[in-house]
This record gives C-alpha cells, structure tokens and sequence, in this order.
C-alpha cells in the first residue's frame, strides 16, 4: 500500500522496499567513500582486499547460520564449533606443522573439512535436534564447548593452543594460480596531482602493488567463488519443495507434522547444510590467515554470526550479506575510530572572543575512560545495537520478502505469501499483501 | 513478471556498476608501471603526469617531505586477557619515545602507530594486517601474545620484508623463525633455570600446573624436557575459570612437594589462596608471569614463603637501567617491570636501525636491525649516547647497542641473550637472589 | 580421604551454582525466554558487593570469618543486581513483543552492555575483596576435609536462601501466586492475580538470587568482568538437567553440575586418562546424556 505500487514501472529502483533503497544508497555511498579513499591512496588497496576477504568470510557464515535459522528455525549456538571445525580440517592436512598429517593440497582439505563437518553436524543433531528451541540453543552452546575444549587439549593431534602454522595458500598444487602472486609484476602506480585551477588540488594513487596484492586479490576471487557458489545453491534449494517444507516448519512445527512431514528429517538436513557451509567459510580462513587455534572455536565468534544475521534480517540472504558486512565494519572499523577521535573532550572555544567552555569534569572524564577503553566501549555500541535492533527493527534491516514468494504465485491477486512471514516491517509492508511482490 | 522485470533491473545495476569499474580501471591503467627488479628508486617508466618519482616506495600521505614523522607500528594488547601486559609495554614505549625525540633521527621524529591484539590472534592479524598495507610501516613491533606473535608473522609479515619485533612473547617456539626478532629472551631458558633450580633444591617429583595457551605450552615442554625426575602431576588450566579448587586439590594429591605455576596474577593468585584456605604447604616455584604486586596483596602473610620465581631480568645493576628506572617512577609512580624494559628497547632499537639505514623501507632496516645491538662497535647505553656515535653517517656495526634490559645480541635465531633474575619470596615480598643466564 | 575432599568442593560450588539456576529458572518460568544476561547479573551483583564493603568493611565482629560488613555488602549486592535486572526488564524486555527467541537475543545485548559497563567503570582486572582468608576448619581434617568458614558460610547462606525461597513459594501468597502464574499465566490473570506485580516480584527475587551467587563466587574466586558469563553456560546446563520451569529441578541441577565439576579429578585417581581441563566438557555432555533419555530434563515439564 505504498506509493511505488502506483507508479509506472518504469526505473532502476521500482519495485524495491524502502529499506532496501536506503540499503542501497548506503552500499552506493560506501562504494563511493572506498573508492575515493583507494584513489587518493588513504585506504591501502591490499588491506582493502583483505578486508573484503573477512566480509565474505563473514558473509558465507551467515548464509549457514541463515540455512539453519532463518529457513528452518533453528536456533544453532554452534557456529563457531563449524567455523573451526572446516579451518582445522583443511589446516590438519595441509599445514607442514600438523601432528597427524601435512604437506597435502588444500583441495583435499576442502574436501575433508566438509566431510567431517558433515558428521559432526550429524553427531550433534541427533541428541539436539528433537529437543524444544530454546534447548536446542543451549545444548548446541554446550557441544561446541565441550569441540573447543577437545581441540585445545588434544595436544597429540591437534597441536593444542600452539595452533597449527605452515598452512600453505588455497592454490597449492593448482598449475598457474600457485605461483600467481609471485609471477605478477609489481605495479607501481604513479601519484598523481590533479588540480582544478581555482578551485582544489588533490593526489591521486601513489601505491606499489606487490606480491601481498596479487595473493589478497587471488584470496578475494576466492571466496567471491565460494560466496556466489553458496549463494546459487541456496536460491535454488530455498525455491524447492524442500524449502518450502522446511519455511513450513519454521512457521509452524506442528503443522508440517499434520501434514505428514517427518520435521526431524528436514531439520536434521537443514542442519547439516548449514554446518557444512559455515565450515566452508572456516576453510577460505585457513587458507586466508596461514594460522588456526584453538581461540577460533570462541563462542564471542557464533554470536558475531548471529547478530549479523539478525540484522541483517533472519530469512534472507541479501540481508545475511548486508549483516555479515556490518559485522565486519564494526570490528575493523572502530580501530579507524578510535584514530579519529581526539583523546580529550573538545572544549569549545568561543569565536572572536578568548572565552572558552570547559564542560564539567564528569563529562570529560566519562570521554576520557570511553576513547582510552576502545574494547568496552565497542562491546557497549554492540550490545546497544543488538537491543535497539530488536526493538526498532526486529526482522532486521533486509527481511525476506521477495525470496518468500513463489515467482508463478506473482500473477494476479493472491495472498502469494507465506504463512511464516511475521515481516511486520516500519513499512508496513506485510506479507500478506496481495499480488504485487512486496508492498 | 513483475519479478523478472524488477530481477532484470537489478542485474542491470550490476552490469552497469561492473562496467563503470572497468572502465576506471581503464582509465587509471595509464598511469601504471611495473617494477624492475632491483628495488631501488622507481625510474618512471612512461606513464601518468605529475607526481612520481617518489623517493621511497612507501605510499603514506604522510611524507610531506622531510620533517614528517618516521611511523612504525605496534601491535599491543590493549585489551583481553594479556592487558597488563599491554599496560607495561606502553609505558615503556611511551618513555622511549621521550628519548628518542628529545634528539631526534637526522632531524626527524619517531611516530608509533599502536593497533589492539585484544589479546587474540584473529584479531592480531587483522591489526598487523591494517599497519604493514594501510599504514605502510616497515617496522611492527609485536605482539605479546606468543600464538599472536607467530599467528602475525605467518600471515602478514612473512612475505614482505617488514622488520618484526616482538616485545614480550617468550615461547620457544619463536626461536624455529630467524625472522621474527624478539627483545625478551625465550622461555626455554626459564624452564631449563627451573629445573636445574627444582633439582638443587633436592626434589625429585614436581607438580606442574600451566596455562593453556601458547605461552604455557611453550614454558611447560622445554621445562618436561629439561626435567629430569618425575612429573607427578600436569595439567592445563584456563585463564579466568570460576574454580581452581580441583586443580590445587590434584597437586595436593599427587604427593610432590615441588609445586610449579606457569601462569598469570590472577591465576596463580586464585591458585594460591585456594592451596592456603585448604591447608596445603608445599614449596612453590614460578615462571614470570606469576610474579606481581597484586599477587602479594591478595595473598596472605607467609603463604608464599620461600616461593622462587624466575623472570627474565632487566639489567638492574647497570646505569642505564637505574636512570631509565628513575625516569620511570617519576613519570608513573611505579618501578618499571621487565616488560615495560622490553618495550623501551624495542622502539630504541627500532629507532637506531632507522638512523643506521639507508633508507626507510622494510629491506633496508632488516639489514641494520641486527648490528646495531651486536658486540662489533662501540657500547653505548642511551639512544643518544648512539646518535652521538654515529654521527652523520654511521653504519650499524659502528655501534653495540646495550638496552635497559640486557645487552640484547640477537643471534641467528632472532632471540637475544637471556638473562634471568631469580626472586624469592622473603617475609612476604620479593628479594633477588641472584642472576643466572641462558 | 580424597574423595569426600572433592565432594566439600562440590558442596561449595554447587551453592553457588544452585543460587544462580534457581534465579534463572524462575525468571524462566515467569517471562519465558532463557536470558543470557543472568551471568552478567551475577557480576553487577559481586560488583555492588564489592563497592559496598569497600565503605562498610570493617563493621563490628565477624561470623564465619567473614565481618558483619560483608553480609552488608552482600544484601546491597542483591539489591543493586534485582534493581538493575528490573529496571532492565522494564526498558528493554516488556515493550518488545517479538517471542521468546528474539527476547533470548536481546538479553545477548543486555549482557554486553552489563560486562562493558563494568568494564568502563572498573577496569578489565580480576580483584578480590579485602576479608581475611582463613585456614582450614581443624576438626575436619583428619576427614580429609579441607573447607573454611568461609566455605561454610557460603554454603550455609545459600541452604537460607533457598530454604527462605521454598518457604515463599509454598507458604505465602506471593509465592502461590508465583506458583500459580508459572503453571498458566492466562488462567492466572483471569483469576484476578496482578500478574505485572508479580512478574516484577519474580525478577526481583531472581536477580537477586544471581546476586548472591557472584557476592559468594567473589568470595569464592575473585571478582572480575567476565565472571558471571563464564559460569553462565554452566548455570544453564544446571537449569536444563533439572529442568526448566521447575525450581526444585534446578536446585538438583545445580547440585549435580556442581558436583560433576570438582569430582572430575577422580576419573584421574581410578586411572580414566581424562583431566581436569575436561570438567565442563565433562558436564555438557551427561546434560546432553539426560536430555536424550528426558527431553524435558529431570523435573520439568513439557514447554511450548
């Protein structure tokens, strides 16, 4: 019932809600800042690439959270348990310090990760999966603990808190890609002053892009591959019967069971897709960061994942993205922050007079105590953050909506919805809105 | 339909997005050259207008010229469980820079960009990740952490030619990466003096209750090996449990009179009132990180009575050491620890390899980083004392470099020379009982 | 003998143990949602007593020990952490209405800004507060029991609370309705119960329990910012093996992890090669054992 369903559809952006144009205008301006920042050489293009490695990192972990909890409903304290589970089990084959094996390629980590990611899933499950929601967190909580404490302290196979070093990059083996980094020229790209007479100079470029480049841009291919891997099959699966059953469960368990679904099964399989895509992400680190220990398996990481994917928006992959990206913003970016800030309250200086206000001493000293302590001071922005999301905005910034409805369900006037959606959105754009896609 | 139109649209704008990158891409490709292969100054090799002809190949706006700052990195745990630690160390730091810019570097200053570990190594490489490609330094002092340390050196550093130096960490395990320096000397030496300290003392059975991360591993195995009696008991605990009852119970029950703590304060503090509530005696022996002012406070009288702590030493009894001490407590009220020593000679370190090199790139320094704290060349004890010296144009062999905390050397391996100080507890505070070294 | 050394541990950790499931159990029954922040409650309420006996600490005699200040201390922590917990479910939990999930995430926040709050205002390190630490209780020793007054106190404050606890709930009115409005709250307003006076009676009495439980695990341990949260999953496990909803099953419950935890050195004394480092593994797993076997834990009912 918004103005767009009027308007001729005709535009780049018709047919979007309102929270994702505003989402898209942030990308874009974001775009925009890094752009501008990689140009005048105030953001260094290799950590760029590094950082958009941990934003797909991030991001395929939401995708497995958002298998599991935001198809089916399953609240999974386990994340971190996965996550650590896919980066040792690459790291335990290929590093040249693992105490069980070594010195094989990365693929067939890839491979083993997966697989024993895949079992474990199925260990957990089965004592979890039958149990009531709130449980199954807890329980799931609990198991990744008791996996974090078995990796810490089996020293014999898994090196214990030394960690595992020596992990060789994805490439290993691979014919050109191996050498890649090394065989790339270093480029060196000129700085440049452009000046507008009258007006501005600015300096452009000025950077020298080495081998640390070439490896983080082969790194960032790499989990673009996985990301829009991942990304393909989800769509696929979530349009399936079998997404429809598990979308069923998540509205209402008991009536998938009325309707003859064996909800344990689907729950179960769900279970496993997401685990297996969260130790995916836990490989691309492995081979990103050169270095596992056993500090992955942290439960702070499952709740990181979680509150990117709840505000992101529970359900949806383009929100799961968009969490994953915040989440990343707020750990990388505060170091930024904590740059910027003077380290003293301003006081303000009147103009033309010598007047200055000086605020009171508790004001000053309450900024001094929260600049100088970055790291509570970001734990508090977080979990006030978490607080105002779920008041304000508990579906999160990008709930599911197109993803929900059938494409052939489209045509015409039909509550195409689906029974689970609660996207009681500040749009108002609920679900059950007949016909057109979303308002 | 609608869908597809709008999916249409979508992918549209990603064409469209796709493009306008290619297209500067473009744009920006004539302005770009290759290197050659010597990494010299750039030759610019046709392309782009203006600008060029950088003197070094390190792109931070913050070269304006000659009177910018030389900046260097530091990744310190600002935050979680190593935070005292952080604390000591930017102390120290802080007062070496104090010295430093007091003379200055060819007329320059020393600027030291600090990033937080938070005590992790997730969040270690991100942080040295953030100071060798954003900031471009080509000198990290870092971390404390050890499994930081090594997390920093595998990921980010190894494949340049960044100079790291580690403040604190001393798992033996460092000592396997020549390059990866480090100002405080390896762990291994404290196990190999406890030991050969336990088995003077006449016991023959040892309990062992270590730390379990990499710090505590490292203490732990080199001790195991360098032990020559029984192992009776040998446990892992983790930092900040909520209960060490079960822990101090089992080195009770394993009947050794020899107890040995690789831990932290906090820890070994909780470790140590337990053993005291329950009534346990035994004689307690400890690696550095057990030794502290808040242990004493917490503990009560005679409960650590006897109890011998090896650390890492500074050099107490030189003059350098005693005027860096004084500065110390003028500046924090506090004596100055090992630690807060380490980190002072890393940035006086850091600083003199800059003066000595010839010019302020990652190659360069690792080729002066070394010599200035080897034994060819003068001794001198202060980073002026070394300005002095070196004059206009010194090289790094024209200077031996004696630190606050020792005289350094580094060897082959990138580890200094160790020296130890041995602490007994005597009426309930700490006495030196001597010096012993690696 | 070792054996009844470790079962005094588990005496004293259970209190402690017990004194948190049981405040987290109730708020459990009443508001339903499992809250994350109760760990953190437990570290407001050590921090409350900790302040407070640095202004009242020597008062008068000692009992157990321990001075008359502390038990001051201890009942100005239990306060403060029951007001914080209130005022917190006034602002934050009642205006969402968004199912017991989103409430269990929220409470995840809530638990953030409880440890970075006392982060900021205290600083990151562990302390301790200044009582006398004490020598084993002679007459136990040649038992092979080691505990102090301290520890006695600490088990016999909570055998009070939670005997105070049962007597409320089974004597007073406050406490049948309590019953009552954890049985089936629509049944329970329609019957005329101001179940928002009672809903704020409950967390106050349960914040207030978990207060008590971090003042004792400060006495116990030490008193830090990550106290409560490192103890919470252990807490949890107690709440869900006595079941949830059931008070009596989360004594039980905290009792049996309580024990579970200090007895694991004997698997090492009868030769199972599993240390000490696996306690709480240990813990979790026979949590996971029992819910198989009783999905709903030992004395609970089953849940929505």
């Amino acid at each position: 019932m918004s103005v767009t369903d009027r308007l001729p559809r005709t535009g780049l952006l018709d047919g979007y809600t309102r929270a994702e144009r505003g989402v898209v205008g942030f990308v874009v301006l974001l775009m925009l800042l890094l752009v501008y920042g990689l140009v005048t050489g105030g953001l260094g293009p290799t950590y760029f690439l590094y950082l958009i490695g941990l934003v797909g990192m991030y991001v395929l972990l939401s995708f497995g959270l958002n298998a599991q909890w935001g198809y089916t409903g399953l609240i999974n304290f386990s994340v971190a348990a996965f996550f650590g589970i896919g980066a040792y089990g690459t790291a335990l084959l290929s590093a040249d310090s693992s105490p069980i094996a070594g010195n094989m390629l990365p693929v067939v980590g890839l491979f083993v990760g997966l697989v024993v990611a895949a079992v474990v899933a199925l260990v957990i499950g089965v004592p979890t999966l039958r149990l009531r929601t709130d449980y199954l967190a807890i329980a799931s909580l609990g198991l990744a603990e008791v996996i974090r404490i078995l990796v810490q302290n089996q020293r014999n196979y898994t090196n214990g808190s030394a960690g595992l070093r020596g992990i060789p990059g994805f490439f290993e083996g691979w014919p050109v890609l191996e050498t890649f980094p090394q065989a790339m020229p270093t480029l060196i790209v000129e700085r440049l002053t452009l000046t507008v007479p009258f007006l501005f100079e600015v300096d452009l470029f000025g950077f020298r892009l080495g081998q640390s480049f070439w490896q983080g841009l082969l790194n960032v291919s790499l989990v673009l591959v996985f990301v829009g891997v991942t990304y393909a099959m989800l769509r696929r699966v979530h349009r399936s019967p079998w997404g429809r059953v598990l979308r069923t469960i998540r509205a209402d368990e008991d009536l998938a069971e009325a309707l003859g679904k064996d909800t344990y099964r689907f729950k179960m399989q769900s279970f496993v897709l997401g685990s297996v895509i969260m130790a995916l992400a836990g490989v691309f680190y492995a081979h990103l960061n050169l270095y596992v220990s056993p500090g992955d398996f942290e439960p702070i990481n499952t709740f990181y994942v979680w509150i990117a994917v709840i505000l992101g928006g529970s359900g949806s992959n383009r929100g799961a993205m968009f969490g994953g990206f915040v989440v990343i913003a707020i750990r990388e970016g505060t170091r930024f922050l904590g740059d910027l800030l003077p380290a003293a309250f301003p006081t303000l200086g009147i103009p033309f007079t010598d007047l200055v206000v000086s605020f009171p001493a508790l004001v000053e000293n309450t900024y001094a105590t929260v600049v100088s302590n970055f790291a509570s001071t970001r734990l508090l922005a977080v979990g006030l953050l978490i607080i105002l999301v779920m008041r304000f905005r508990p579906e999160g910034v990008l709930p599911p909506q197109r993803e929900l409805i059938w494409p052939e369900a489209t045509e015409g006037p039909d509550p195409g919805s689906d029974p689970g959606t609660k996207a009681v959105s500040a749009d108002g754009s609920g679900a059950s809105r007949g016909g057109q896609t979303d308002e | 339909m609608t869908a597809d139109d709008n999916r249409l649209n979508r992918r549209d704008v990603l064409k469209g997005t796709g493009a306008a990158g290619l297209a500067g891409i473009g744009l920006t490709a004539g302005c770009v050259s290759t290197a050659d292969e010597t990494p010299t100054p750039t030759e610019s090799s046709g392309g782009g207008g203006g600008g060029g002809g950088d003197d070094d190949d390190t792109a931070t706006p913050t070269e304006g010229g000659d009177m910018g700052a030389y900046e260097i990195g530091m990744v310190n745990s600002l935050t979680g469980s190593l935070s005292a630690f952080g604390a000591r160390n930017e102390r120290g730091m802080e007062l070496a820079l104090e010295s430093v810019n007091g003379v200055g570097i060819g007329g320059r200053e020393l600027s030291i960009i600090v990033e937080d570990s938070e005590s992790q190594a997730q969040a270690g490489v991100s942080a040295a990740q953030k100071l060798v490609n954003q900031d471009q330094v080509p000198f990290v002092i870092g971390a404390v952490g050890s499994g930081v340390s090594l997390a920093i050196y595998e990921s980010v550093i190894q494949s340049t030619d960044v100079v790291q130096l580690s403040q604190n960490s001393t798992s033996p395990d460092l000592t396997n990466f020549p390059g990866l320096l480090r100002m405080s000397p390896t762990g291994r030496t404290q196990s190999t003096a406890l030991a050969d300290i336990i088995s003077e003392d006449g016991y023959d059975s040892v309990a062992v209750a270590w730390v379990n991360n990499d710090y505590g591993q490292g203490l732990r195995d080199a001790f195991v090996d360098a032990w020559e009696g029984d192992v009776a008991y040998d446990s892992p605990h983790d930092q900040g449990q909520s209960s060490y009852s079960s822990t101090v119970s089992e080195m009770a029950n394993s009947e050794a009179d020899a107890w040995l703590f690789i831990t932290y304060q906090p820890e070994f503090t909780a470790m140590a009132q337990e053993a005291f509530s329950n009534g346990y005696e035994a004689q307690y022996y400890g690696a550095d990180s057990v030794q502290g002012s808040d242990v004493l406070a917490d503990t009560p009288e005679g409960s650590l009575e006897g109890m011998k702590i090896v650390t890492p030493s500074a050099a107490v009894e030189e003059q350098n050491y005693q005027d860096f001490a004084s500065r110390f407590e003028e500046a924090y009220d506090q004596t100055p620890s090992s630690w807060a020593a380490f980190a002072y000679d890393c940035v006086i370190t850091a600083a003199l390899s800059i003066a000595t090199a010839d010019e302020f790139t990652g190659a360069a320094l690792q080729e002066t980083v070394r010599d200035v704290t080897r034994p060819e060349g003068e001794q001198v004890t202060t980073f002026a004392e070394a300005m002095e010296v070196l004059g206009e144009d010194g090289s790094p062999s024209d200077i031996d470099y004696q630190g606050v905390s020792g005289p350094i050397d580094f060897d082959e391996n990138g580890d200094p020379v160790g020296f130890l100080q041995i602490f007994s507890v005597e009426d309930h505070e700490y006495v030196s009982t001597g010096f012993t070294s690696a | 003998m070792s054996v009844l050394e470790y079962i005094a541990n588990g005496l004293v950790f259970s209190s402690i143990i017990v004194l948190a499931s049981i405040g987290l159990s109730l708020v459990y029954s009443i508001a339903d949602f499992a809250n994350f922040a109760h760990g953190d409650t437990m570290t407001v309420g050590a921090y409350g007593t900790l302040v407070t006996f640095g202004f009242v600490g020597g008062l008068g005699g000692t009992v157990l020990g321990l001075p008359y200040g502390f038990f001051v201390a201890l009942v100005v922590g239990i306060v403060v952490a029951a007001v914080v917990a209130v005022v917190t479910q006034r602002l934050v939990y009642e205006p969402l209405d968004i199912g017991s999930i989103g409430l269990l995430i929220t409470s995840i926040g809530v638990a953030f800004v409880y440890r970075a709050l006392v982060r900021l205002g205290f600083g990151a390190d562990p302390r301790e507060y200044a009582v006398e630490l004490q020598r084993p209780i002679e007459a136990l020793v040649p038992y092979g029991i080691r505990m102090t007054v301290h520890d006695v106190a600490i088990v016999g404050s909570a055998a009070l609370l939670v005997t105070g606890l049962h007597l409320l709930l089974q004597y007073t009115d406050l406490g049948r309705k309590m019953r009552a409005m954890a049985d089936n709250p629509d049944l329970a307003r329609v019957s005329g119960i101001r179940t928002g006076r009672i809903r704020i009676w409950t967390w106050l009495i349960g914040a207030g329990l978990a207060g008590a439980g971090g003042g004792f695990l400060g006495l116990y341990n030490n008193v830090g910012p990550r106290m409560g949260f490192d103890i919470l999953l252990v807490v949890f496990a107690a709440v869900i093996l006595g079941g949830i909803g059931s008070v009596y099953g989360a004594m039980l419950g905290g009792l049996l992890i309580g024990m579970i935890d200090q007895m694991t050195p004997i698997l090492g004394d009868v030769g199972i090669p599993i240390g000490t480092e696996y306690s709480y593994a240990i813990a979790f797993v026979i949590m996971v054992a029992v819910l198989l076997v009783r999905p709903t834990g030992i004395a609970g009912e089953a849940g929505s």
